[in-house]
C-alpha cells in the first residue's frame, strides 16, 4: 500500500506540469489535414510569427464533433477540414466565426464560403487510379461512366463514405446528374461487383499491389503509390467539352466562434494564404493550389482541370439524400 | 515452502455488514464517488439517445443484425482465447515445461498488442495480396488467394489471439493461489490428470475462468479498431459510422445503448454462473505445488505452447521488425518520440495505480455490503467497459468542458476516461481472488477487535497481492494502448503512443508506425516484465 502510494505520488507531481496549460498566446489548432502535410506549414508560421501552435491531428469528421461537442468552452482556435460539407454543417450550426483573409479574393467562389466562415487552402481531384500491369494503355476508362461495363466486372474498387471526399463525389454526381441517373449508375457500379474499402489508403494499395484494376480516388494518393514504387497510372476523368468534369475537394481553414485566440487564428489563415505558406503547403502532399500564382511542378494546376460545377453550400443540402440513396443500394457505404 | 494446514471445502457465506461508523461512512463515500464517476457519462448516454425519439437511419432490422454479428463475433472470440489460455495456464504453472517462465512472460505480451495492431500485421500476412498469398503464388505459380484473413472468420480469428492473456493472467494468478493439496489428494486417491483438472482444478478456477471470459467476451463487443480493419460490420462500426459520416449523435447513442443493454444482459447471466457454487481454501497460505512430470509429453506440450506464442506474439512482433526498416532509422524515430512515452507511461500508469487501490477498497466493501447494492455497483462499473470509447469520449468532451472545465483541458481527463473503461479489470480480478480467501479468516481477526482497515491491510491485500500486481499490469496495459477515446480527450500537444501509431498509420507512413507501435509494445510489456522477474526472487 505504501508502495503504491508512492508510486501515485510521483506519476501525479510528474503529471501536472506536463499537462499543457490552456495559455491564450498559443494558438491550437484541430486538423484533419494529415500532420505531415501541415507541421511544416505551422512550423514556418512560427518561425515568421514566434505564435507557439498546439497542434492537435486528427480525422476530419471525429474533430467537427468535438467541435460541437465543445460549444459551451471552445478549446481550439482554428479548424482545418478536408472537406467543404462539413464546414458547411458547422457554418449552419454557428460554431465558426466569419472571417474573410486579403488574399481570399483570390480563391475561386466555388472554394470559399458564401457566409464568409471558411477558405478553400489547396484541393484534390477525383481521379480514376488504375494498375498498369492490369489495365493495357488503350483500354484505360476516359470517363467513370466507363466503368460499369462488364468488363471491369469484379476488378473495382472504392473507399466508403467514412471517407467524405467519397460522399461529396457521389453527392456532386446527384446534383449535377440528378438522382434517377446516380441510382442507375451506381446500381450499374453495384453489378459490377464494386468493393467498397475502409479508406482511400486501401484503394491506392490495392490497386498498386494488384488487389484491384482500377480505383476511384483523390488525386495525391496517385503521386503517394508512385513514392511507394507501385505501378499507378493517372485518368482525370471525364475532361472533354460538356463531360461531367471531376470533382475538385478543397482542404479549408475556419476560425472557431469563441476561439481563446481569434488574432493569432486570423494570422495563420493569412499565412496559410499566402505564397510561401502555399508553396510549403501544397509541395508537401502533391495537392493542386488554388491560388493561380503558385503551382506544384508535377501536379496540373487548377486551370487545366475542367471541374464539375456544384457548390458546397449545394453539396451540404443533398448530403442526407445521397447517404440515403447509397446505404439503401449497399449497407457498406 | 509453508506446509499446508487442514483443508476443508466450504461453501463461501456472506459477511457480516462492516461495524464502526468510521468503516460504514467510507464505504459509503466510495459508492458516491464510483458512481460520479461512472453515471453521469451513462446517463448522458442515455438521454441522447432518447432525443433519437424515432429510430432514424437505425432499422430494427439492421439492430437484429447487427447483434447477430456482434454477439457470434463475441462468443467465438472468446471461446476462441479460452482454447488459448486454459492449457496454456495450466502448463506453465502446474507442469515442467520446458521455458515455463519465459513462457509465462510471453503469454502476456499479446495484451500489450493493441488489436488493431495485430488486425494490421495479418492482414500484411493473410491479406489477399498478403505476403503468404505472394509467396504460394510464386511458389506454385499460378496466381491465386489462397488465405483472406478479410470477415467474420478473421475477426474471431484476430480477437481470440489478442485478448486469450486476459483469461490466461487470471486463471494462471488463480491457479498459483489455490492450495495445491487438493488436487494432491485427488491425485493419490487415484484419479488421472486429466480427471483432477476437470473434476478438481477447473472448479476451483471457475471464477478466474468466468472474470477473464467476460473481459475477453466484452473486449470483443467494445473493440472497434480490429472489426473495422478486418471488415466485419458490428456495433462499433455502425456507431463510427453514425458519428463520423452522418454526424447524428441521436443515433449514435442509441446504438451504443443497445451494446451497453445486451453487456447487462451478459453481466446477469455471469453473475448467475458465478453465484451458483462456489469454493474457498481455508488457509492464508498457499504453497507451490509439485510440477507435474510431463514426461514424454513435455515437448509436445512445448509444442502446443510454442505454436499459441507465435500466432500471438511472433507473428505481428516480426511483421513490424520487417517494416521497421534500418537500425539507424529505427533509433532516429525513437529519439523524436521521447515526449510521446513520457506521456503514455504517465496516464497508463496513474489510471492503473488509481485502479488498483479503488480495485481493491471497492472489492473488499463489496464483501460486506448488501448483494444488491454490489451487484448495483459492480454491474454499474463493468458497463463503463461496454461504452465504444468514441461515444465515451464525446460525452465526457460534453460533461467535463461543462462543469469542470479545469479537468477537461488537462490530461487528467484521459485518467478519467481510462478509470471509466477499466476499472472494472481491478475489481474483478480482486473480487475473484478475495471470493477464494475464507471468510472466516477476517472474521478472526475481526473477533482479536482488528478495524476493517487493518484487516484489509495486513490479511487480504497481502493474500491477494498476486492478483494486484497481476491487476494493475491489466489496467495499465489497457490504458497503454486505449486510442478510441483518448483521440478525442487529450489535450491538443499531448499525445499518447497510440496516438502516433493512429497519426502514421493513416498517413500511410508504416515504417514509423511500425516503429511506434513497437515501443508502444516495449513499453507496456516491460513493467509486466519487472513485476514477473522481482515475482521470480521472491521480492514481492
Amino acid at each position: 500500500m505504501v508502495v503504491l502510494a508512492g508510486v501515485l505520488f510521483a506519476v501525479v507531481a510528474g503529471l501536472l506540469p506536463a499537462s499543457p496549460a490552456a495559455s491564450a498566446d498559443r494558438l491550437v489548432i484541430y486538423s484533419g489535414r494529415k500532420e505531415k502535410a501541415i507541421k511544416p506549414v505551422v512550423e514556418a508560421f512560427t518561425k515568421q510569427t514566434g505564435i507557439q501552435v498546439d497542434l492537435k491531428v486528427g480525422k476530419t469528421s471525429g474533430l467537427a464533433n468535438e467541435i460541437r461537442m465543445e460549444k459551451a468552452r471552445p478549446r481550439g482556435d482554428l479548424y482545418i477540414s478536408t472537406e467543404s460539407g462539413i464546414v458547411e454543417i458547422l457554418t449552419k450550426e454557428g460554431l465558426l466565426e466569419p472571417y474573410q483573409s486579403a488574399a481570399t479574393k483570390a480563391v475561386p467562389e466555388d472554394f470559399r464560403s458564401a457566409a464568409g466562415t471558411w477558405t478553400g487552402i489547396s484541393g484534390r481531384a477525383r481521379i480514376i487510379l488504375y494498375n498498369k500491369n492490369l489495365v493495357p494503355e488503350k483500354e484505360v476508362p476516359k470517363s467513370i461512366f466507363e466503368l460499369t461495363n462488364p468488363k471491369w466486372k469484379g476488378r473495382l474498387a472504392i473507399a466508403g463514405t467514412r471517407e467524405r471526399t467519397t460522399l461529396a463525389w457521389a453527392t456532386a454526381l446527384v446534383a449535377v446528374k440528378g438522382e434517377t441517373f446516380a441510382r442507375d449508375y451506381l446500381k450499374g457500379l453495384h453489378a459490377n461487383d464494386l468493393k467498397i474499402l475502409t479508406d482511400n489508403t486501401e484503394v491506392w494499395q490495392g490497386v498498386g499491389r494488384g488487389e484491384f484494376a482500377i480505383g476511384l480516388t483523390n488525386s495525391p494518393n496517385y503521386y503517394l503509390a508512385r513514392q511507394n514504387n507501385l505501378p499507378v497510372g493517372v485518368v482525370y476523368p471525364d475532361q472533354d467539352a460538356g463531360g461531367f468534369g471531376t470533382p475538385v475537394n478543397p482542404n479549408v481553414v475556419a476560425v472557431i466562434k469563441g476561439a481563446a485566440n481569434p488574432e493569432a487564428a486570423r494570422k495563420l489563415i493569412d499565412f496559410l494564404l499566402s505564397p510561401e505558406g502555399q508553396r510549403v503547403l501544397v509541395t508537401q502532399d502533391y495537392e493542386i493550389s488554388l491560388i493561380a500564382d503558385v503551382n506544384s511542378s508535377e501536379v496540373p494546376p487548377l486551370q487545366s482541370i475542367k471541374r464539375t460545377a456544384v457548390t458546397a453550400q449545394r453539396l451540404a443540402d443533398l448530403e442526407e439524400e445521397t447517404l440515403k440513396l447509397l446505404t439503401s443500394l449497399n449497407p457498406n457505404w | 515452502m509453508t506446509q499446508a494446514g487442514p483443508l476443508t471445502l466450504t461453501p463461501s457465506t456472506p459477511l457480516a455488514p462492516a461495524s464502526g461508523w468510521l468503516a460504514q461512512i467510507g464505504a459509503f463515500l466510495l459508492l458516491v464517488g464510483v458512481g460520479l464517476l461512472v453515471l453521469p457519462p451513462l446517463l448522458s448516454l442515455a438521454a441522447a439517445a432518447l432525443k433519437a425519439g424515432e429510430l432514424g437511419a437505425v432499422t430494427i432490422g439492421s439492430l437484429v443484425g447487427l447483434a447477430a454479428t456482434t454477439l457470434s463475433l463475441a462468443t467465438l472470440a472468446t471461446t476462441w482465447a479460452m482454447l488459448l489460455a486454459l492449457p496454456l495456464a495450466w502448463l506453465v504453472v502446474r507442469t515442467d515445461l520446458p521455458f515455463r517462465t519465459l513462457c509465462r512472460w510471453l503469454a502476456v505480451i499479446p495484451l500489450a498488442i493493441p488489436s488493431y495492431i495485430g488486425a494490421m500485421s495479418y492482414i500484411a500476412l493473410l491479406g489477399p495480396v498478403g505476403s503468404v498469398n505472394t509467396w504460394l503464388s510464386t511458389l506454385i505459380g499460378a496466381p491465386q488467394q489462397w488465405a483472406n484473413i478479410y470477415g467474420f472468420w478473421g475477426g474471431v480469428f484476430v480477437l481470440g489471439l489478442f485478448t486469450y492473456p486476459f483469461i490466461f493472467l487470471l486463471v494462471s494468478a488463480a491457479l498459483e493461489a489455490t492450495n495445491p493439496s487438493v488436487e494432491e489428494t485427488a491425485r493419490s486417491l487415484g484419479e488421472s490428470p486429466l480427471g483432477v483438472f476437470r473434476r478438481v482444478t477447473l472448479p476451483m478456477l471457475r471464477p478466474s475462468i468466468l472474470a477473464g471470459g467476460l473481459l475477453a467476451f466484452l473486449y470483443a463487443l467494445s473493440d472497434f479498431g480490429s472489426p473495422s480493419l478486418l471488415r466485419v460490420q458490428v456495433f462499433t462500426t455502425a456507431i463510427y459510422h453514425q458519428l463520423n459520416t452522418r454526424f447524428d449523435q441521436a443515433a449514435a447513442s442509441l446504438l451504443s445503448l443497445v451494446l451497453v443493454l445486451i453487456t447487462i444482459a451478459v453481466l446477469g447471466g455471469q453473475q448467475m454462473l458465478l453465484h451458483r457454487r462456489s469454493y474457498v481454501t481455508i488457509t492464508g497460505t498457499a504453497r507451490l505445488a509439485r510440477p507435474l512430470h510431463l514426461g514424454r509429453w513435455r515437448w509436445p506440450a512445448a509444442l502446443l505452447a510454442g505454436a499459441v506464442l507465435g500466432l500471438s506474439v511472433f507473428v505481428p512482433l516480426g511483421v513490424l521488425l520487417a517494416q521497421t526498416g534500418s537500425v539507424g532509422h529505427f533509433l532516429e524515430v525513437v529519439r523524436e518520440q521521447g515526449d510521446y512515452i513520457k506521456n503514455s507511461l504517465m496516464v497508463a500508469g496513474l489510471a492503473a495505480t488509481l485502479a488498483v487501490i479503488l480495485g481493491l477498497l471497492i472489492a473488499f466493501t463489496a464483501r460486506h455490503t448488501p448483494p444488491r447494492i454490489d451487484a448495483l455497483q459492480s454491474g454499474t462499473i463493468q458497463i463503463g467497459y461496454a461504452i465504444p470509447g468514441t461515444v465515451l469520449g464525446l460525452s465526457l468532451i460534453l460533461l467535463y468542458n461543462t462543469y469542470v472545465p479545469w479537468v477537461y483541458g488537462t490530461a487528467g481527463v484521459l485518467v478519467v476516461a481510462y478509470l471509466i473503461r477499466f476499472l472494472t479489470q481491478s475489481v474483478q480480478g480482486v473480487d475473484a481472488a478475495l471470493a477464494g480467501i475464507n471468510p472466516h479468516l477476517e472474521e478472526a481477526a475481526r473477533s482479536l477487535a482488528a478495524s476493517p482497515w487493518r484487516v484489509l491491510r495486513r490479511i487480504l491485500a497481502p493474500l491477494v497481492r498476486p492478483t494486484l500486481f497481476a491487476v494493475w499490469a491489466l489496467v495499465f496495459i489497457s490504458a497503454m494502448k486505449e486510442l478510441d477515446a483518448t483521440l478525442l480527450l487529450r489535450p491538443a500537444g499531448f499525445d499518447t503512443l497510440p496516438v502516433r501509431v493512429y497519426v502514421h498509420t493513416v498517413e500511410a507512413e508504416y515504417t514509423r508506425a511500425a516503429v511506434m507501435a513497437l515501443l508502444l509494445i516495449a513499453f507496456t510489456a516491460l513493467p509486466w516484465m519487472v513485476v514477473t522477474r522481482l515475482r521470480e526472487k521472491k521480492l514481492v
